[in-house]
């Protein structure tokens, strides 16, 4: 891909639409509602690891198969891919634009899908299976 | 500044350490074997001595993002002040890392 000539006229130009200001207000919005979550997701996480230092498989699925500590972390296990994905972004603007912008925001979201689904369907496989 | 740099930063460690809590709910769901051997990877002093860095960078990363909600609103911003309460999310995450650590490692 080629990349585009950037003159001063693009960039003042709002219809190029140039730059990060595409859906800007969406991911600061986005950041902070899921940023807000993840304090929760912390406090959960906290509670988790503490019950379960030194325990065995067993004390694991005992704990993580309970459905109202495994569903809210399957839940917050999404929401911590929604904020990686989204904070990647802001970090990749500021150093890389055009095509390698792209391609590394691609590997980022296939990075936050495979990795947080993983975690989330492993959560459900022990709340539902054991 | 230095502040913004070590946000980002802990915010791509947070990332790096999410794949090792998805790695240790994977071996959960796996079975015995794997389970047994993430553990002991994590519970070797290596594994400690990342897992005492995930939880300092965690906590530095969630006191950041309650410094930019408190900027939000227009409060904090001043010349001093701003330089205060990043001071502030540098003290209190290693504070409330050796904490976390000391009621629930060293002695709990």
């Amino acid at each position: 891909m080629r990349e585009q000539l950037i003159t001063k006229d693009t960039i003042a130009d709002p219809r190029t639409r140039y730059g990060a200001a595409k859906a800007s207000t969406r991911h600061f919005m986005t950041q902070r509602v899921t940023g807000a979550i993840n304090i929760v997701f912390l406090l959960l996480l906290l509670f988790v690891v503490v019950r379960l230092a030194g325990a065995d498989r067993a004390g694991a699925v005992a704990l993580i198969g309970t459905p109202w500590i495994g569903l809210p972390l399957a839940l917050l296990i999404v929401n911590v891919a929604i904020h990686i994905r989204n904070g990647m972004r802001d970090v990749l603007e500021d150093y890389f634009a055009g095509s390698t912008y792209t391609l590394l925001m691609t590997l980022t979201t296939l990075f936050s899908v495979v990795v947080g689904a993983l975690g989330a369907l492993c959560v459900l496989k022990l709340v539902f299976w054991g | 500044m230095a502040m913004s740099i070590v946000h980002r930063a802990t915010g791509i460690a947070n990332a790096a350490g999410f794949v090792l809590l998805v790695l240790w709910l994977v071996a959960a769901a796996a079975g015995d074997p794997m389970f047994g051997a993430v553990n002991g990877l994590f519970g070797s002093w290596f594994g400690q001595l990342v897992l005492f860095g995930f939880t300092w960078s965690l906590t530095h990363h969630m006191l950041g993002g309650i410094r930019h909600f408190i900027w939000d609103t227009g409060a904090m911003m001043e010349p001093g002040r701003r330089e205060a309460i990043a001071w502030a999310t540098l003290v209190g995450s290693v504070v409330i890392t050796l904490v976390i650590w000391l009621v629930f490692v060293w002695v709990g």
